[in-house]
């Protein structure tokens, strides 16, 4: 490393910190891990030296770090950068390589694995991951990869390979330009250079631990080549047992513009066949472990890797893949290829990956502030912030029932559809006649998909002859566009369509004196039951449409976003001596469950035809063609399985989930139940199962008696919201 | 030796493959090699030949988040599900090998009124059905889990979960493993690097397989395959409502065991546990988009890493070891397929979605006593094909998309 590493900062002053096994440096063994700083499994190789660093050693045995995060850390940066080629690996070759790249005049990134930049993975994109010192790099190059990690030296596999005072011979060579004493150095296979060593001459045999301590080396045993078993007396042995190819990101780029150079494409050394010794230090693998399941039937790699846990550890099979693939070619397999190559190749926090990440923001309407100040308790639902309650539910809904309320209704899907084929379009996705409805009129809709299944519900509301506003469910209003686009792409439909969900604001003006409001507000002429219109309201252009969820006399309207808060002081202000004061949604559960309205995606599932859900009234099969028309007529042919029903009990309401029991059968399960202040009994919605080809009528809830009765519960005249 | 070793099944493999079998399993996954073994313990029907075209468990038996539970939200699930918990809870004392089964109780955590009323709601219809769940406080919560952040960093308040005691996890490889020595030991042949490239039809019937191997002649033939059902299905002139996603997950290096819950959060998408080595396990819910590669993603991980932190904070400073990919086979009312195809001789087990591995013990059971007796058990005859063309779905919105 071009800094002082932590490894070699604290071999400098007070001798091997590592817990034994042979020591790489290079950041391709787990010999050097430790806790740095509050994170385990730091590698000492990789990490810079910085005063006042605080380093463990790592547990290791049958111990293992905690699960815990240790005080306060600043977030780590993530940043994006766009290039033509990115260069892993500064080695002379990574060096060549940017070096070309750079004189055809490309955009150039480098990422030096000895100055603290480790590419994790390459993924598709193509996107190199990579983590650095100054945080998180998210490399996306337009032209190529080149990869150039070079290779990893092999482990020694022998007895004694767990002792203290081994190295390879490039971390010899680095740990001595260091300036560390290594003490007497024996060396094995390729010594290192420019260091002073001896050299054992032969195959390693074994170590042998030192007679004064017995967790470091004393000597190594070779096998000369007479076959005469030397011992060689030693500080520490220099390790040059041959290289694997760090080819993981190579291999893990399929089907992207990458390439390697270097040391990365040669041919792994395959080391000779482990007789004993550890194979796998990050999991304490045995060759006798590799007997063992080779024995019982776990002859390939990917399956002895799962039966030993081998290259399941911090160095993902870097030390012990070449000996376990030595082993099984000795047992007469073909050489197995390495495993899969995933990522990530080197190892970060999951603080690290997050890096750049955010929360999805929830939505909020433009009442948002005017809520909060209300005292209202926020909540998600349907993928927007929305208002639970204000604090006293039951005020919130007799204000509706015995005098005027608001209720912001912003979150509705809000479409409109205009152009010479909207007619034909909404005919085409609807399953009641449109071309019939008059300008100036809305009706309710359900939206079926070709399955027959209901996936919405909303009003059509005709604007002109060739203008609709479509509305939909809070939650439903994003698949609604996707849905109606491609609708119309599918149609060829000469349409215009404009999702204005966010751009307008709707309250909901509902009560008794809802009229009465208005008319404060400067309405004079209301529309009546289902008609809608353009009119001024207290200052405000509005949309004014009269329906009804509440069962009271409702008028919503539709305004621009930016008007939203002027319009709800207003009204708030304007209503005072007619008692207004605003309802969340909790209140609006009870209200519209009095009257029997669904909720789609609460009173329904996937599979709710519009029998079961007995709103056959909403689909006229006489109409020729529409989407869904065939499911539904098809599964009408089939017998009734369950229905979706309203019930009613004494007593509080059952949990929602609640099941249904008819004569000690399961008979289905409750979807929406309230207590009822106005019937003073429990009202739900629930599915019902057919008993013998008959809904029943008398059945148990929650162990008490029900009954199965008509919707509405609440004024099933609908007097009340015509008014 | 390694402890983990030591108690390791022992495989005996065939030697070649038959030119016939009473029984022709494609797919040497959990629910292909179950089929096998229950074949033969519960049927003595020891002629049959699983079939896999890699090695046993390398499809999604071997990728999946290891997560038993029976807290579904219809009941026809949920007694199926159950099921299979009770025979998991078992399968040690079954096969005589350790599949590193532990009960730990999941939590399914909700962050919103809503999200209280659907835990609510699950409680009700799981304890209607004999999967025990209950609806627990954040102060409960707390003492089941005390890593949680409560405050979900300020963004994701805790109000309550539905408490599952029964929710566990197993070893998956050992559970295949325990299986596949299992029926071996009967007789059963399992044999890899073998692939199905064709369907051999006399009439309408199905009558045999074309294999890398040659062909091979069956009485019935059973598809057990993940990720390519549909191909498989197309061979036997058979549609199938599937489609196939990605599925991701991620694990940490290993850490002391302190985490004892597997914990779920819909709100954010995510779920978490600790394996028996020790590795936080964490996962989230299929890509939207249909897929069959298994490339891992980056923005999967950013984003999964970045919620799960919000639930969990300690995870912060754990080292990420791995993320893969699995694929899940998804039917379009989010229930498994298994049984008769309206092609004679054919047979599939399929749609195991997100939830295959927590089916295994009670899939293998139920579609051995169909292929023995010829009759559709009642356990599953919800679960039949015909149930599309029939309009008699099994919609379970509750339990859709995750673990």
């Amino acid at each position: 490393m071009s800094k002082e590493s932590v490894l070699a900062h604290l071999w400098q002053q007070q001798g091997d910190p590592t817990r034994g096994g042979s020591v790489c440096a290079a950041g391709d063994c787990q010999s050097c891990l430790a806790t740095i700083d509050g994170i385990a499994y730091t590698r000492m190789c990789r990490t810079p030296w910085r005063d006042g660093m605080h380093v463990e050693p790592h547990p290791h045995g049958d111990q293992l770090p905690a699960l815990e995060s240790r005080g306060n850390r600043a977030a780590t940066i993530a940043r994006t950068m766009h290039c033509d080629v990115v260069v892993i690996g500064q080695g002379s070759a990574g060096l060549a390589a940017a070096a070309e790249a750079r004189a055809l005049g490309r955009d150039v990134v480098t990422l030096d694995t000895g100055d603290g930049q480790d590419a994790i993975g390459i993924y598709p994109g193509p996107l190199v991951v990579a983590r650095t010192d100054a945080g998180m790099w998210h490399l996306y190059p337009r032209i190529e990869i080149v990869v150039a990690t070079g290779a990893a030296e092999i482990q020694p596999v022998v007895p004694g390979n767990d002792l203290r005072g081994l190295v390879t011979a490039r971390a010899a060579e680095s740990l001595s330009a260091a300036g560390i004493d290594l003490g007497r150095i024996v060396a094995v296979g390729t010594p290192p250079r420019e260091v002073a060593c001896t050299v054992a001459v032969g195959a390693l045999v074994r170590f042998e631990a030192s007679a004064t301590d017995a967790s470091r080396v004393g000597a190594v045993i070779a096998r000369d080549d007479r076959g005469v078993e030397q011992r060689h007396v030693c500080d520490t042995v220099s390790l040059g047992l041959g290289l694997a190819p760090r080819d993981a990101l190579l291999r893990m780029a399929r089907g992207t513009n990458v390439h390697g150079v270097g040391d990365v494409l040669r041919a792994p050394d395959l080391p000779p066949c482990p007789t004993a010794g550890i194979v796998c230090a990050c999991l304490g693998v045995t060759v006798d472990d590799l007997r063992s399941v080779h024995a019982r039937g776990f002859h390939e790699l990917e399956l002895v890797k799962r039966a030993t846990l081998a290259g399941t550890g911090p160095c993902q099979g870097a030390a012990c893949v070449p000996h376990v693939r030595a082993f099984l070619a000795a047992q007469g397999a073909a050489l197995q290829p390495p495993f899969t190559a995933r990522p990530l190749t080197r190892q970060i926090t999951l603080g690290e990956v997050a890096a750049g990440a955010h929360h999805v923001a929830t939505p909020r309407t433009a009442l948002d502030a005017e809520h909060r100040a209300l005292g209202a308790q926020m909540e998600r639902l349907g993928g927007w912030w929305r208002p639970w309650h204000y604090g006293d539910v039951d005020a919130e809904y007799h204000a509706v029932r015995t005098a005027v309320s608001l209720c912001d209704v912003s979150t509705l899907g809000k479409m409109q559809v205009s152009g010479p084929g909207a007619v034909a379009l909404l005919e085409h996705l609807y399953p009641v006649p449109i071309v019939s409805l008059k300008p100036g009129r809305s009706r309710y809709v359900l939206l079926l998909d070709e399955r027959g299944y209901v996936i919405d519900d909303g009003m059509v509301c005709r604007d002109g002859e060739t203008r609709f506003t479509l509305t939909f469910t809070s939650g439903g209003s994003t698949f609604a566009e996707l849905w109606i686009r491609d609708w119309a792409e599918s149609l060829n439909a000469d349409v215009r369509i404009m999702n204005q969900t966010t751009s307008l604001g709707a309250i909901n003006v509902t009560g008794p004196r809802a009229t009465k409001l208005l008319a404060l507000a400067g309405v004079t002429t209301p529309p009546a039951f289902l008609h809608h219109d353009t009119l001024d309201v207290a200052g405000i252009c509005c949309r004014v449409f009269r329906l009804s969820f509440t069962g009271e006399v409702s008028y919503e309207l539709h305004h621009a976003a930016a008007d939203s808060v002027v319009l709800w002081r207003r009204l708030m202000e304007l209503g005072r001596d007619l008692g207004i004061r605003p309802h969340g949604l909790e209140a609006l559960m009870k209200l519209r469950l009095e009257k029997g309205h669904v909720i789609v995606g609460q009173d329904t599932d996937f599979d709710s035809t519009p029998r079961r859900l007995n709103h056959e009234w909403a689909v006229r099969l006489e109409k020729p063609a529409f989407v869904g028309r065939h499911a539904v007529i098809r599964t009408n042919a089939i017998p009734l399985d369950r229905q979706l029903c309203g019930f009613e009990m004494d007593g509080i309401a059952p949990a929602e989930g609640a099941t249904i029991w008819h004569r000690d059968a399961f008979a289905g399960y409750i979807t929406s139940a309230t207590w009822s202040p106005t019937m003073r009994r429990s009202v739900m919605l629930g599915w019902l199962h057919l008993s013998n080809g008959e809904l029943p009528t008398i059945i148990t809830i929650d162990g008490r008696p029900a009954r199965r009765v008509a919707t509405p519960f609440y004024d099933p005249e609908g007097a009340r919201a015509r008014a | 030796m390694n402890e983990f070793v030591e108690r390791l099944v022992d495989l005996r493999w065939p030697s070649a493959v038959k030119p016939a079998y009473d029984v022709v399993i494609i797919g040497g996954g959990g629910h292909g090699i179950s089929t096998a073994y229950y074949l033969a313990t519960r049927h003595g029907i020891t002629n049959v030949a699983v079939l896999e075209k890699s090695y046993i468990g390398s499809g999604n038996s071997g990728r999946n988040t290891t997560i038993i539970r029976a807290n579904y939200g219809i009941p026809e699930a949920v007694r199926f599900y159950q099921r299979s918990v009770d025979l998991y809870e078992s399968l040690e004392a079954e096969t005589g090998r350790d599949v590193m089964h532990h009960t730990k109780g999941l939590l399914w955590i909700a962050h919103s009124e809503a999200g209280v009323r659907q835990e609510r709601a699950r409680a009700e219809v799981n304890t209607a059905f004999g999967a025990r769940t209950e609806y627990v406080s954040p102060r409960q919560i707390q003492e089941i889990c005390p890593q949680l952040d409560m405050t979900g960093q300020g963004q994701w308040p805790i109000y309550g979960a539905s408490y599952h005691p029964a929710g566990a996890s197993a070893r998956h490889d050992r559970v295949v493993w325990a299986y596949a020595e299992g029926a071996m030991r009967l007789g059963v042949d399992i044999h890899q690097h073998t692939s199905v490239t064709g369907l051999q039809k006399s009439g309408d019937r199905i009558v045999g397989v074309e294999t890398t191997a040659g062909p091979i002649s069956a009485g019935i033939v059973l598809s057990a395959v993940g990720g390519h059902v549909t191909a498989i299905a197309a061979m036997a002139g058979v549609r199938l409502p599937i489609r196939t996603h990605q599925l991701q997950a991620f694990v940490t290096n290993r850490y002391a065991h302190t985490f004892a819950p597997i914990v779920a959060s819909s709100g954010l998408g995510v779920y978490a546990s600790q394996t028996a080595k020790g590795e936080m396990l964490i996962g989230a819910e299929i890509d939207r988009a249909p897929a069959y590669a298994y490339d891992a993603g980056h923005q999967f991980i950013r984003s999964c890493a970045f919620r799960s932190i919000a639930l969990l904070p300690f995870l912060r400073d754990l080292k990420l070891l791995r993320q893969w990919t699995g694929v899940c086979d998804m039917s379009t009312d989010y229930s498994p397929v298994m049984g008769f195809t309206g092609a004679p001789g054919f047979l599939v087990t399929t749609g195991w979605g997100t939830w295959g591995f927590k089916a295994i013990p009670v899939g293998g059971e139920q579609m051995a006593a169909l292929i023995a007796t010829g009759r559709t058990p009642e356990l599953i005859a919800p679960f039949s094909l015909d149930r599309f063309a029939n309009d008699r779905t099994m919609a379970d919105r509750g339990s859709a998309g995750t673990h």
